[in-house]
Protein backbone atom coordinates (compact mmCIF):
# COMPACT_ATOMS: atom_id res chain seq x y z
CA UNK A 1 0.00 0.00 0.00
CA UNK A 2 1.40 3.44 -0.89
CA UNK A 3 1.94 6.32 1.51
CA UNK A 4 -1.23 8.11 2.69
CA UNK A 5 -1.96 11.34 0.83
CA UNK A 6 -3.56 14.59 1.91
CA UNK A 7 -7.31 14.72 2.18
CA UNK A 8 -8.59 15.42 -1.31
CA UNK A 9 -12.23 14.59 -0.65
CA UNK A 10 -15.10 17.00 -1.29
CA UNK A 11 -16.18 19.72 1.14
CA UNK A 12 -18.08 18.91 4.32
CA UNK A 13 -20.96 21.16 3.24
CA UNK A 14 -21.36 19.13 0.03
CA UNK A 15 -21.07 15.83 1.87
CA UNK A 16 -23.75 16.78 4.41
CA UNK A 17 -26.15 17.76 1.63
CA UNK A 18 -25.50 14.54 -0.27
CA UNK A 19 -25.70 12.46 2.90
CA UNK A 20 -29.15 13.90 3.59
CA UNK A 21 -30.29 12.70 0.16
CA UNK A 22 -28.69 9.29 0.79
CA UNK A 23 -30.57 9.04 4.08
CA UNK A 24 -33.89 9.58 2.31
CA UNK A 25 -33.32 6.50 0.12
CA UNK A 26 -33.48 2.98 1.45
CA UNK A 27 -30.42 1.98 -0.51
CA UNK A 28 -28.11 3.77 -2.93
CA UNK A 29 -26.94 0.57 -4.58
CA UNK A 30 -25.80 0.32 -8.19
CA UNK A 31 -26.84 -3.07 -9.47
CA UNK A 32 -25.33 -3.75 -12.91
CA UNK A 33 -23.15 -6.59 -11.68
CA UNK A 34 -25.95 -7.99 -9.52
CA UNK A 35 -28.23 -7.96 -12.57
CA UNK A 36 -25.62 -9.78 -14.66
CA UNK A 37 -25.44 -12.47 -12.00
CA UNK A 38 -29.24 -12.71 -11.65
CA UNK A 39 -29.30 -11.23 -8.15
CA UNK A 40 -31.81 -8.41 -8.64
CA UNK A 41 -35.16 -9.27 -7.11
CA UNK A 42 -38.00 -8.87 -9.55
CA UNK A 43 -38.89 -5.41 -8.36
CA UNK A 44 -38.96 -3.46 -11.61
CA UNK A 45 -41.68 -5.40 -13.44
CA UNK A 46 -44.72 -3.31 -12.56
CA UNK A 47 -44.48 -1.48 -15.89
CA UNK A 48 -44.85 -4.71 -17.86
CA UNK A 49 -47.81 -5.78 -15.74
CA UNK A 50 -49.60 -2.49 -16.40
CA UNK A 51 -48.64 -2.51 -20.07
CA UNK A 52 -50.03 -6.01 -20.61
CA UNK A 53 -53.24 -5.12 -18.80
CA UNK A 54 -53.63 -1.94 -20.87
CA UNK A 55 -53.14 -3.72 -24.20
CA UNK A 56 -55.71 -6.36 -23.27
CA UNK A 57 -58.27 -3.73 -22.20
CA UNK A 58 -57.65 -1.56 -25.24
CA UNK A 59 -58.04 -4.55 -27.56
CA UNK A 60 -61.26 -5.67 -25.91
CA UNK A 61 -62.65 -2.14 -25.84
CA UNK A 62 -62.28 -2.06 -29.63
CA UNK A 63 -63.90 -5.47 -29.90
CA UNK A 64 -60.80 -7.06 -31.41
CA UNK A 65 -59.62 -10.63 -30.99
CA UNK A 66 -55.92 -11.25 -30.42
CA UNK A 67 -55.66 -12.44 -34.02
CA UNK A 68 -57.33 -9.29 -35.35
CA UNK A 69 -55.05 -7.02 -33.32
CA UNK A 70 -52.01 -9.01 -34.46
CA UNK A 71 -53.00 -8.55 -38.08
CA UNK A 72 -53.83 -4.86 -37.68
CA UNK A 73 -50.53 -4.14 -35.85
CA UNK A 74 -48.40 -6.52 -37.92
CA UNK A 75 -47.19 -8.21 -34.75
CA UNK A 76 -47.07 -11.96 -34.08
CA UNK A 77 -50.08 -13.44 -32.29
CA UNK A 78 -47.72 -15.18 -29.87
CA UNK A 79 -46.10 -11.88 -28.92
CA UNK A 80 -49.43 -10.28 -28.06
CA UNK A 81 -50.47 -13.31 -26.02
CA UNK A 82 -47.13 -13.09 -24.21
CA UNK A 83 -47.59 -9.38 -23.47
CA UNK A 84 -51.14 -9.86 -22.17
CA UNK A 85 -50.52 -13.01 -20.13
CA UNK A 86 -46.98 -12.77 -18.77
CA UNK A 87 -46.08 -9.98 -16.38
CA UNK A 88 -42.35 -10.31 -17.11
CA UNK A 89 -42.75 -9.96 -20.88
CA UNK A 90 -40.71 -7.01 -22.17
CA UNK A 91 -41.96 -5.74 -25.56
CA UNK A 92 -39.61 -4.46 -28.24
CA UNK A 93 -39.80 -0.76 -29.17
CA UNK A 94 -41.16 -1.74 -32.62
CA UNK A 95 -43.97 -3.79 -31.07
CA UNK A 96 -44.93 -0.92 -28.77
CA UNK A 97 -45.01 1.46 -31.73
CA UNK A 98 -47.09 -0.90 -33.88
CA UNK A 99 -49.57 -1.55 -31.07
CA UNK A 100 -49.90 2.17 -30.40
CA UNK A 101 -50.73 2.79 -34.06
CA UNK A 102 -53.26 -0.05 -34.15
CA UNK A 103 -54.98 1.09 -30.94
CA UNK A 104 -54.84 4.85 -31.66
CA UNK A 105 -52.63 5.62 -28.66
CA UNK A 106 -49.62 7.91 -28.40
CA UNK A 107 -46.51 5.82 -29.23
CA UNK A 108 -44.33 7.99 -26.98
CA UNK A 109 -46.59 7.66 -23.98
CA UNK A 110 -47.19 3.97 -24.56
CA UNK A 111 -43.40 3.55 -24.56
CA UNK A 112 -43.35 5.17 -21.13
CA UNK A 113 -46.02 2.78 -19.88
CA UNK A 114 -44.00 -0.16 -21.20
CA UNK A 115 -41.07 1.01 -19.10
CA UNK A 116 -38.85 1.50 -22.14
CA UNK A 117 -38.38 5.15 -21.27
CA UNK A 118 -38.84 7.12 -18.08
CA UNK A 119 -42.51 7.81 -17.43
CA UNK A 120 -43.53 11.38 -16.81
CA UNK A 121 -45.57 12.01 -13.69
CA UNK A 122 -48.96 12.27 -15.43
CA UNK A 123 -48.48 8.90 -17.13
CA UNK A 124 -47.16 7.21 -13.99
CA UNK A 125 -50.04 8.47 -11.88
CA UNK A 126 -52.68 7.42 -14.43
CA UNK A 127 -51.01 4.02 -14.82
CA UNK A 128 -51.05 3.43 -11.08
CA UNK A 129 -54.74 4.36 -10.81
CA UNK A 130 -55.51 2.05 -13.70
CA UNK A 131 -53.52 -0.83 -12.17
CA UNK A 132 -55.17 -0.39 -8.80
CA UNK A 133 -58.68 -0.59 -10.18
CA UNK A 134 -58.36 -3.23 -12.87
CA UNK A 135 -58.34 -7.01 -12.86
CA UNK A 136 -58.14 -9.20 -15.96
CA UNK A 137 -61.70 -10.40 -16.46
CA UNK A 138 -63.74 -11.57 -19.42
CA UNK A 139 -65.76 -8.35 -19.63
CA UNK A 140 -65.02 -4.80 -18.57
CA UNK A 141 -66.83 -3.79 -15.36
CA UNK A 142 -68.01 -0.20 -14.98
CA UNK A 143 -65.15 0.65 -12.61
CA UNK A 144 -62.61 -0.98 -14.93
CA UNK A 145 -64.00 0.85 -17.92
CA UNK A 146 -63.80 4.19 -16.10
CA UNK A 147 -60.20 3.52 -15.03
CA UNK A 148 -59.32 2.42 -18.53
CA UNK A 149 -60.93 5.44 -20.15
CA UNK A 150 -59.16 7.79 -17.76
CA UNK A 151 -55.84 6.12 -18.54
CA UNK A 152 -56.43 6.22 -22.30
CA UNK A 153 -57.32 9.91 -22.03
CA UNK A 154 -53.85 10.59 -20.62
CA UNK A 155 -52.30 8.46 -23.35
CA UNK A 156 -53.91 10.35 -26.22
CA UNK A 157 -53.89 13.90 -24.79
CA UNK A 158 -51.24 16.03 -26.45
CA UNK A 159 -50.38 13.02 -28.55
CA UNK A 160 -46.80 13.30 -29.76
CA UNK A 161 -47.68 11.42 -32.87
CA UNK A 162 -44.68 9.21 -32.73
CA UNK B 1 -3.46 -0.82 -3.91
CA UNK B 2 -3.51 2.98 -3.41
CA UNK B 3 -4.78 4.82 -0.36
CA UNK B 4 -5.86 8.38 0.43
CA UNK B 5 -7.69 10.08 3.26
CA UNK B 6 -11.29 11.25 2.95
CA UNK B 7 -13.70 12.42 5.59
CA UNK B 8 -17.04 10.78 6.35
CA UNK B 9 -19.69 11.88 8.83
CA UNK B 10 -20.28 10.04 12.11
CA UNK B 11 -24.00 10.19 12.74
CA UNK B 12 -23.87 10.07 16.53
CA UNK B 13 -22.27 13.53 16.82
CA UNK B 14 -22.24 14.69 13.14
CA UNK B 15 -18.44 15.00 13.36
CA UNK B 16 -16.22 14.59 10.29
CA UNK B 17 -13.91 11.63 10.80
CA UNK B 18 -10.99 10.38 8.72
CA UNK B 19 -11.40 7.28 6.60
CA UNK B 20 -9.18 5.52 4.08
CA UNK B 21 -10.21 5.49 0.46
CA UNK B 22 -8.52 2.42 -1.00
CA UNK B 23 -8.05 1.88 -4.72
CA UNK B 24 -7.31 -1.31 -6.62
CA UNK B 25 -10.20 -3.33 -5.15
CA UNK B 26 -10.94 -6.51 -7.14
CA UNK B 27 -14.27 -8.36 -7.46
CA UNK B 28 -12.94 -11.24 -5.37
CA UNK B 29 -12.27 -8.78 -2.52
CA UNK B 30 -16.05 -8.75 -2.09
CA UNK B 31 -15.70 -12.17 -0.48
CA UNK B 32 -13.69 -10.55 2.32
CA UNK B 33 -16.10 -7.64 2.57
CA UNK B 34 -19.05 -10.01 2.68
CA UNK B 35 -17.46 -11.75 5.63
CA UNK B 36 -18.03 -8.50 7.56
CA UNK B 37 -21.35 -7.53 6.05
CA UNK B 38 -23.27 -10.81 5.89
CA UNK B 39 -23.78 -11.23 9.67
CA UNK B 40 -25.16 -7.67 9.88
CA UNK B 41 -27.47 -8.29 6.90
CA UNK B 42 -28.78 -11.31 8.74
CA UNK B 43 -29.52 -9.22 11.85
CA UNK B 44 -31.27 -6.57 9.73
CA UNK B 45 -33.43 -9.23 8.09
CA UNK B 46 -34.40 -10.71 11.44
CA UNK B 47 -35.38 -7.26 12.76
CA UNK B 48 -37.48 -6.57 9.65
CA UNK B 49 -39.26 -9.92 10.05
CA UNK B 50 -39.82 -9.45 13.79
CA UNK B 51 -41.30 -5.99 13.29
CA UNK B 52 -43.49 -7.20 10.42
CA UNK B 53 -42.11 -4.58 8.03
CA UNK B 54 -43.66 -5.02 4.57
CA UNK B 55 -41.35 -6.35 1.87
CA UNK B 56 -41.53 -3.20 -0.25
CA UNK B 57 -39.73 -1.36 2.56
CA UNK B 58 -36.86 -3.83 2.82
CA UNK B 59 -33.57 -2.62 1.32
CA UNK B 60 -33.51 -4.09 -2.18
CA UNK B 61 -29.91 -5.24 -1.81
CA UNK B 62 -30.61 -7.07 1.46
CA UNK B 63 -30.29 -10.51 -0.13
CA UNK B 64 -27.00 -9.84 -1.94
CA UNK B 65 -24.41 -12.37 -0.83
CA UNK B 66 -21.38 -12.44 -3.07
CA UNK B 67 -19.99 -15.56 -1.40
CA UNK B 68 -22.59 -17.49 -3.39
CA UNK B 69 -21.13 -16.05 -6.61
CA UNK B 70 -17.49 -16.77 -5.94
CA UNK B 71 -16.78 -18.58 -9.26
CA UNK B 72 -18.34 -15.79 -11.31
CA UNK B 73 -16.51 -13.04 -9.39
CA UNK B 74 -13.18 -14.52 -10.45
CA UNK B 75 -14.10 -13.93 -14.09
CA UNK B 76 -15.10 -10.27 -13.76
CA UNK B 77 -12.75 -7.56 -14.99
CA UNK B 78 -13.97 -4.65 -12.92
CA UNK B 79 -11.83 -2.87 -10.32
CA UNK B 80 -12.64 -0.20 -7.83
CA UNK B 81 -12.53 1.46 -4.45
CA UNK B 82 -13.42 0.82 -0.85
CA UNK B 83 -13.81 3.08 2.19
CA UNK B 84 -12.43 1.77 5.48
CA UNK B 85 -13.04 3.35 8.89
CA UNK B 86 -12.94 1.80 12.36
CA UNK B 87 -11.13 -1.12 10.71
CA UNK B 88 -14.31 -2.08 8.84
CA UNK B 89 -15.39 -1.80 5.20
CA UNK B 90 -17.92 1.05 5.13
CA UNK B 91 -18.64 0.92 1.40
CA UNK B 92 -17.31 -0.57 -1.83
CA UNK B 93 -17.59 0.31 -5.53
CA UNK B 94 -16.45 -1.57 -8.64
CA UNK B 95 -16.10 0.13 -12.01
CA UNK B 96 -15.37 -0.75 -15.63
CA UNK B 97 -13.62 1.54 -18.09
CA UNK B 98 -13.75 -0.34 -21.39
CA UNK B 99 -17.15 -1.97 -21.60
CA UNK B 100 -19.74 0.82 -21.73
CA UNK B 101 -20.19 3.91 -23.86
CA UNK B 102 -22.22 7.09 -23.51
CA UNK B 103 -25.83 6.99 -24.70
CA UNK B 104 -26.72 10.66 -24.17
CA UNK B 105 -26.80 12.63 -27.39
CA UNK B 106 -23.88 15.07 -27.12
CA UNK B 107 -21.25 12.44 -26.29
CA UNK B 108 -22.98 9.38 -27.70
CA UNK B 109 -20.57 6.49 -28.25
CA UNK B 110 -17.75 8.01 -26.21
CA UNK B 111 -16.19 6.03 -23.34
CA UNK B 112 -17.30 6.42 -19.75
CA UNK B 113 -16.71 4.90 -16.33
CA UNK B 114 -19.42 2.32 -15.70
CA UNK B 115 -20.23 1.71 -12.02
CA UNK B 116 -20.86 -2.02 -11.97
CA UNK B 117 -21.43 -2.23 -8.23
CA UNK B 118 -21.81 0.28 -5.41
CA UNK B 119 -22.95 -0.59 -1.93
CA UNK B 120 -22.59 0.68 1.64
CA UNK B 121 -22.20 -1.48 4.73
CA UNK B 122 -25.50 -2.63 6.26
CA UNK B 123 -24.74 -0.89 9.58
CA UNK B 124 -24.87 2.38 7.66
CA UNK B 125 -28.36 1.77 6.29
CA UNK B 126 -31.18 4.06 7.41
CA UNK B 127 -34.31 1.96 8.11
CA UNK B 128 -36.74 3.96 10.27
CA UNK B 129 -39.20 1.05 10.69
CA UNK B 130 -36.68 -0.85 12.84
CA UNK B 131 -35.01 2.20 14.36
CA UNK B 132 -31.82 1.97 12.35
CA UNK B 133 -30.18 5.33 11.73
CA UNK B 134 -26.83 4.21 10.33
CA UNK B 135 -23.38 4.73 11.89
CA UNK B 136 -21.66 6.72 9.15
CA UNK B 137 -23.12 9.02 6.50
CA UNK B 138 -22.09 10.06 3.01
CA UNK B 139 -20.34 6.81 2.05
CA UNK B 140 -22.22 6.29 -1.22
CA UNK B 141 -21.79 9.94 -2.19
CA UNK B 142 -18.03 9.74 -1.70
CA UNK B 143 -17.77 6.57 -3.77
CA UNK B 144 -19.77 8.12 -6.60
CA UNK B 145 -17.64 11.26 -6.38
CA UNK B 146 -14.58 8.98 -6.76
CA UNK B 147 -16.12 7.43 -9.90
CA UNK B 148 -16.51 10.88 -11.47
CA UNK B 149 -12.90 11.75 -10.58
CA UNK B 150 -11.76 8.42 -12.05
CA UNK B 151 -13.60 9.28 -15.25
CA UNK B 152 -11.69 12.56 -15.43
CA UNK B 153 -8.40 10.79 -14.81
CA UNK B 154 -9.16 8.31 -17.59
CA UNK B 155 -9.79 11.20 -19.98
CA UNK B 156 -13.54 10.56 -20.06
CA UNK B 157 -14.42 14.09 -18.84
CA UNK B 158 -16.39 12.83 -15.85
CA UNK B 159 -18.86 10.72 -17.86
CA UNK B 160 -20.33 7.97 -15.66
CA UNK B 161 -23.04 5.37 -16.27
CA UNK B 162 -24.77 2.91 -13.95
CA UNK B 163 -27.90 0.83 -13.38
CA UNK B 164 -29.68 1.76 -10.14
CA UNK B 165 -31.92 -0.37 -7.95
CA UNK B 166 -35.39 1.20 -7.86
CA UNK B 167 -34.95 2.47 -4.28
CA UNK B 168 -31.70 4.16 -5.35
CA UNK B 169 -33.11 6.02 -8.34
CA UNK B 170 -33.85 9.32 -6.49
CA UNK B 171 -30.27 9.44 -5.20
CA UNK B 172 -28.74 9.25 -8.65
CA UNK B 173 -31.23 11.57 -10.32
CA UNK B 174 -31.73 14.25 -7.66
CA UNK B 175 -28.53 13.87 -5.64
CA UNK B 176 -25.96 13.18 -8.33
CA UNK B 177 -27.74 15.01 -11.17
CA UNK B 178 -27.68 12.04 -13.54
CA UNK B 179 -30.08 11.61 -16.45
CA UNK B 180 -32.41 8.58 -16.36
CA UNK B 181 -31.96 7.14 -19.85
CA UNK B 182 -34.37 4.19 -19.75
CA UNK B 183 -35.04 0.72 -18.40
CA UNK B 184 -32.64 -1.93 -19.62
CA UNK B 185 -34.05 -5.37 -20.37
CA UNK B 186 -30.51 -6.78 -20.40
CA UNK B 187 -30.06 -5.73 -16.75
CA UNK B 188 -33.20 -7.22 -15.22
CA UNK B 189 -35.07 -4.08 -16.23
CA UNK B 190 -33.10 -1.73 -13.98
CA UNK B 191 -33.13 1.96 -14.89
CA UNK B 192 -29.92 3.10 -16.60
CA UNK B 193 -28.55 6.51 -15.55
CA UNK B 194 -25.82 8.57 -17.13
CA UNK B 195 -23.80 11.59 -16.02
CA UNK B 196 -22.80 13.74 -18.99
CA UNK B 197 -19.62 15.78 -19.28
CA UNK B 198 -21.53 18.95 -18.38
CA UNK B 199 -23.35 17.32 -15.46
CA UNK B 200 -20.01 15.99 -14.18
CA UNK B 201 -18.52 19.50 -14.22
CA UNK B 202 -21.46 20.76 -12.16
CA UNK B 203 -21.28 17.82 -9.77
CA UNK B 204 -17.58 18.28 -9.04
CA UNK B 205 -17.86 22.05 -8.77
CA UNK B 206 -20.50 21.70 -6.09
CA UNK B 207 -18.13 19.48 -4.10
CA UNK B 208 -15.23 21.96 -4.14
Amino acid sequence: MSTMKENTGPSRKWLVRMANIEDSCRTISAGGMAADLGMVAHVAGESQKIFGRLIEFARRAKGLTVEQLAERADVDVAEIVDIERHDDSIPSPRTVYQLAQALNLSPGKLTEVAGLSTARHEVSAAALRFAARSEPTATLSQAEREAFEEFVKVLVENSDGG
Amino acid sequence: MSASVVQIIRRSDEASVDAKLLGGIKPTDLLVVEGEWAPERSVVMQELLQQGVSRDKWPQSLHWDWRKKSPQLKLLESAGYGIVCDKRWQGVMLTKTASHFAMLDKDKGKPLVYVDYLEVAPWNWVIPEIGREGEFRGIGSLLFWRAVKQSQEEGFYGRVGLHALPQSEPFYEKGCGMTPVGRDASKQNLLYFELSRQQAERFLKEGD
